[in-house]
């Protein structure tokens, strides 16, 4: 009897393999797909090369004035001789030169602080890591203006550029979680009056424009002071983002609070927890955890109404782009570059906040869908 | 909701009076209300002595004085001797006006692009997917100079605008396209578009019956269209046509006559619809996502064609998701008009706050007024969301 | 718990400053420093450079009223300030000195407690045009669309010039110097209209300086001065003779090269001025080398000028108006004596 013996595989036929194949089904599967397919190509021909041309080749990246950029023989693409000229502007504000390592410790006392919780073993986590959190915001401003540390006092005026609108945006958001916290307990409370000032606190910061809560910050909150009494610009500033802040972050708790099951507080009842303890030891980890992602998401919208800062002039990285498009020796028109550069700036710090975001909603996700 | 997370309050026999959660919960709100009167108390008075000090008026007595400044673009009538609550007016309508362009386009752009995130072309899914990221996490700021400085100020200058069959003419300043003026007689066409719409409206509902009883399709989508376009058009030839057209001529510096949108419009409209739709594509993904995959193999099942699984089964489904938070981003897309007043788009903030508040000084009023135009406005929005949600959610089982 | 209030206690008194009632000359030599309100990016007038330094016109007066009290210049804490916030922080306190264009008007002056302490800068509202369109004068321009730069008194000069004029015009109001620039640049309008001084600032940002004209008509009178708060005599003065000690040096010609040389064996005025002889100084609450330590650091007016707006600088604007009364300008200052 011969012995069944299978034909050697056929390779597959080509236009259903390799980059042909891959062609045909992602690109080309139906006519309107084909034609949309030509189109999108034809239009990254048409503009990707000039564009590249104007970044890169043509760019003069090389030199400390605008003169560099408008003499004979420069390339005529971008400037960014602009851009690295006033980069420490930029990144630090007129920040004196030899105090600029308080910044830099700031920033990476910052990160420490953040990822404190996550390195901490257990037991410090909630007597060293919350408190120098919660703390931060305060020791972070005193050290930077230097007086109660008995470094060199610089005021406020001189804070400024990126690393401003990092510490603005987040010391507001770490003032922001016991505020909103509290405001979103205060509206599931059962005492009637508490519960309509957190719903008017919130629905009030939520529902007006960033840029008019600028405004009060700017020209109002001064008038409610006594005679005699003022306030940092910037600390008016701050204390107006954190409310904005809170009203947010206080509608994510709620969500928050409306995903855990009612048996949590059963049980937490039935052990005989008393509601602080309940709400701080049982609840609040509980909506923290599975808040997170929508906290990252407020507070990239935070972050990048940060901006915003402009219209009332504080010396924010998009204002000092400006201030520097209107220094008489920078005046031929370098707006362009400056503004790539602040886009860049944010779109990178954006977009790696949503990443993490994202993977930690993975990580949360335990439904399976397909 | 909260009130059946709470056990319920026992009346406590026995304790002192701190003791009874009613008694506490009493003496909390009280210290609260005091604490709260207080706070207003010294505020006003602050700024009340305050303003006395430095010579500010106070009052809306400023509202019927002379403004003395010109408005860029006003749908009323506005001239530089209106009264400043005319100006408040003109900031106003200019707001909603951008508001509802941005909203609508923002809705189309959003949805075209989150759907697209689905779509089996490489390139198109490559396409949302960069879009989405880009818009996201640039400063909506930067996006409002970047269209009005970078891409419409490359358009052409008015000698030479580019032109579509002579009257629509397009230039840096502004799109420019020709009016129409009614004639006697025109309110028959008036009156034959409404009776269009009445009766598309009955025949939908007819055919919607006629296919539970039947199972037969009715082709309601172009009769639709054929009655919305030949009713009018009968009426206008009956009528012997009671329009004519105002077309924009070029003057010596400008473009003058039928309507002109400004170039300020224009950017803010683009920058927010492609913000705002950047977030409303991410809501339309997340809610696509969130329809269990079963629901299209069932629909794959029962022979469905696959353009109108996404409508008819995917996307109603979706919705219960993607409402919610379509009602955020319209808040937040008319929150974020007030960037106008960095490209000078006469809006209310832009006229208001920017330039009254500089001629007056008047903060607190003007502030506050404002702060309560936007806050109205976004409930209205929340409002009307809300409507919409209760009629796209499930009836669930009980 | 303790601990955790003092911290937050020190961090609010980090942005909480009472100032007292003694007077401002007292508090701000208490201080060490002169807070002085300026404009956050004005070319020529006030302007930071890339290493943060301010620099302009209006920053030299700040930079006077420093020498003059302090001794020193550079001691000066500068607040950039908007438009609208400008007046409420000199009221509240938190500035000294408010040197930030500010236009001398009747209601500013009467009714918002504010004292005038001079004219630093004579200005005035202006137009510029391409020079394509070939207008020579701003009755040509029934019609046209013109860039506002906003202020506070450019759109209602704008408006009243128009009306009065029986013309019309399509006004497009941007809120920085470098917007309405790029405005007028990409063809949004035909006409710029802005101070006289900033047409000029706005004018070499162009591509192409030479294809713009500034048309002769100047709308309105802008006198711009720094502003202190009424109610504190002493501090008024210091402000202004400050300012004058800058002029009257330039009309003295005593400059910051030559003030060692005339302090010591120059004329009778000079010497007055300068402290070597009569007590303006004291008179004043300051010391005798009060107006030697303005001259010294910051120069005269004339040097001022030259360096930060006139042809020592890239705006090369003329003295004009702001000439020395006895050159053809108007600029006066009383003697000293």
């Amino acid at each position: 009897m011969r012995e069944f013996q299978a034909l050697p595989a056929q390779p597959a036929p080509v236009d259903t393999v390799g980059p042909i194949g891959w062609m045909k089904t992602n690109l080309f599967s139906t006519p309107i797909n084909a034609v949309v397919s030509i189109s999108i190509f034809a239009f990254l021909v048409y503009v990707l090369p000039d564009t590249i041309d104007w970044l890169f080749f043509s760019a003069n990246w090389v030199g400390s004035t605008q003169d560099v950029c408008s003499a004979e023989g420069a390339g005529d693409g971008a400037c960014w001789v602009f851009v690295s000229a006033w980069m420490q502007q930029f990144i630090y504000g007129s920040y004196p030169d030899p105090e600029l390592w308080r910044v830099n410790a700031a920033l990476v006392a910052l990160g420490l602080v953040i990822a404190a919780p996550y390195l901490l073993p257990k037991h410090f986590r909630n007597t060293v890591g919350v408190p120098l959190f919660l703390l931060f915001p305060f020791i972070g401003a005193a050290f930077l203006d230097g007086r109660i540390f008995g470094l060199e006092y610089v005021s406020t005026d001189f804070w400024g550029g990126f690393s401003l609108n990092i510490f603005l945006a987040a010391a507001s958001i770490i003032i922001a979680f016991p505020l909103s916290f509290l405001w979103a307990l205060g509206r599931r409370s059962d005492m009637p009056f508490v519960r309509s000032v957190c719903v008017i606190l919130i629905e009030f910061f939520r529902g007006v424009p960033v840029l008019a809560l600028f405004f009060m910050g700017s020209v109002m909150l001064p008038l409610f002071f006594p005679e005699g009494v003022t306030i940092d610009k910037l600390l008016r500033v701050w204390i107006v983002l954190i409310l904005f802040m809170s009203g947010y972050m206080a509608e994510v708790f709620r969500g928050g609070f409306q995903a855990i099951p009612q048996g949590q507080y059963e049980a937490a009842d039935s052990l005989g927890l008393s509601y602080w303890q309940k709400t701080l030891l049982i609840i609040f980890p509980q909506v923290i955890k599975v808040s997170m992602p929508n906290i990252l998401a407020t507070f990239v919208m935070l972050f990048k109404n940060t901006t915003f800062l402009l219209i009332i002039g504080i010396f924010e990285i998009l204002n000092t782009t400006q201030t520097a498009l209107t220094n008489s020796n920078w005046l031929e028109g370098h707006a362009a570059e400056g503004y790539i550069f602040v886009g860049l700036v944010f779109w990178c710090c954006c977009f790696g906040m949503s990443m993490i975001s994202s993977n930690i909603e993975k990580k949360l996700d335990t439904s399976h869908r397909s | 909701m909260s009130k059946e997370h709470m056990p319920e309050v026992r009346p406590v026999k026995s304790g002192s009076f701190f003791n009874n959660p009613r008694n506490r919960a009493l003496i909390y709100q009280a210290i609260l209300l005091f604490g709260l009167g207080f706070f207003f108390y010294t505020i006003v008075s602050n700024a009340l002595s305050n303003m006395e000090a430095r010579g500010i008026k106070s009052g809306f007595g400023f509202l019927f004085t002379t403004s003395g400044f010109d408005i860029l673009m006003s749908l009323v009538d506005y001239s530089a001797t209106d009264t400043y609550g005319r100006t408040f007016l003109v900031g106003l309508l200019n707001t909603i006006l951008v508001s509802i362009i941005g909203i609508f386009l923002a809705t189309i752009v959003g949805f075209l692009m989150g759907v697209a995130y689905f779509s089996p072309n490489w390139l198109i899914k490559r396409l949302s997917i960069v879009y989405v990221e880009t818009f996201r996490n640039i400063p909506l700021l930067l996006q409002v100079f970047f269209w009005y400085f970078a891409v419409l100020a490359a358009l052409p200058d008015v000698r030479d605008s580019i032109s579509f069959g002579e009257s629509v003419f397009l230039n840096v300043r502004g799109l420019f396209f020709p009016e129409i003026i009614d004639e006697a007689g025109s309110g028959f066409v008036y009156a034959a578009l409404a009776a269009a719409i009445v009766a598309i409206i009955v025949l939908r509902k007819w055919a919607h019956k006629r296919q539970d009883e039947t199972g037969d399709q009715f082709p309601v989508f172009l009769t639709s269209i054929g009655i919305l376009i030949g009713l009018p058009l009968l009426a206008l030839i009956v009528s012997g046509n009671p329009f004519h057209l105002e077309y924009p001529e070029a003057s010596r510096f400008n473009i003058r006559g039928g309507i002109s949108v400004i170039p300020e419009l224009m950017a803010l409209t683009l920058a927010l619809t492609v913000y705002t739709g950047a977030f409303i594509a991410e809501a339309v993904r997340a809610g696509v996502q969130s329809v269990p995959h079963g629901q299209t193999e069932a629909a794959r099942s029962i022979g469905l064609k696959e353009s109108r699984i996404m409508s008819l089964i995917v996307v109603p489904q979706a919705m219960r998701v993607i409402v919610p938070l379509l009602n955020s981003e319209y808040q937040s897309l008319v929150k974020n008009s007030t960037l106008a007043t960095a490209i000078g788009y006469p809006d209310l903030f832009t006229v208001f706050v920017g330039t009254s508040l500089n001629q007056t000084g008047q903060a607190i009023e003007i502030v506050f007024m404002t702060m309560a135009v936007y806050f109205v406005i976004n409930m209205t929005i929340s409002f009307l969301m809300n409507r919409v949600n209760d009629s796209v959610a499930l009836a669930e089982r009980k | 718990m303790l601990k955790l209030s003092s911290i937050i206690a020190a961090g609010l008194a980090v942005g909480l400053s009472f100032s007292a009632t003694a007077g401002t000359l007292e508090d701000v030599k208490k201080r060490g420093m002169l807070s002085c309100g300026v404009s956050s990016g004005l070319a020529g007038f006030s302007q930071k450079d890339e290493k943060g330094a301010w620099s302009g016109l209006d920053v030299d007066v700040c930079r006077a009223v420093a020498a003059a009290v302090l001794g020193d210049e550079s001691k000066v804490q500068y607040k950039p300030l908007t438009a609208k916030e400008r007046f409420t922080a000199l009221q509240s306190g938190e500035v000294d000195l408010l040197s930030r264009n500010t236009t001398w008007t009747h209601t500013r002056d009467t009714s918002l407690g504010l004292n005038f302490a001079g004219v630093n800068y004579y200005d005035g509202q202006g137009f510029m045009v391409s020079k394509k369109l070939g207008v020579k004068s701003a009755m040509e321009l029934d019609g046209a669309s013109a860039c506002i730069q906003a202020g506070t008194t450019t759109e209602l000069n704008m408006a009243d010039y128009f009306r009065a004029n029986g013309m019309k015009y399509t006004a497009v109001t941007f809120d920085t110097s470098d917007l309405t620039r790029q405005g007028f640049e990409s063809g949004r309008c035909d006409v710029l209209t802005s101070d006289q001084s900033q047409l000029y600032a706005i004018r070499i940002g162009l591509k192409d300086p030479s294809s713009a004209m500034v048309l002769p008509e100047v709308i309105s009178k802008e006198p711009l001065g720094p502003v202190v708060s009424q109610g504190d005599d002493a501090w008024f003065n210091i402000v202004r003779w400050s300012m004058f000690a800058l002029i009257e040096a330039e009309f003295l010609g005593v400059n910051s090269a030559n003030v060692d040389k005339m302090k010591a064996e120059g004329k009778p005025g000079q010497k007055r001025l300068l402290g070597t002889e009569g007590d303006a100084g004291e008179k004043l609450g300051l010391s005798a080398d009060w107006a030697y330590n303005i001259v010294k650091q910051v120069g005269n007016y004339g040097e001022s000028f030259e360096r930060n707006v006139g042809m020592g600088s890239p705006l090369k604007i003329a003295r004009g108006l702001n000439a020395q009364w006895n050159q053809g300008g108007i600029l006066y200052s009383p003697p000293v004596r």
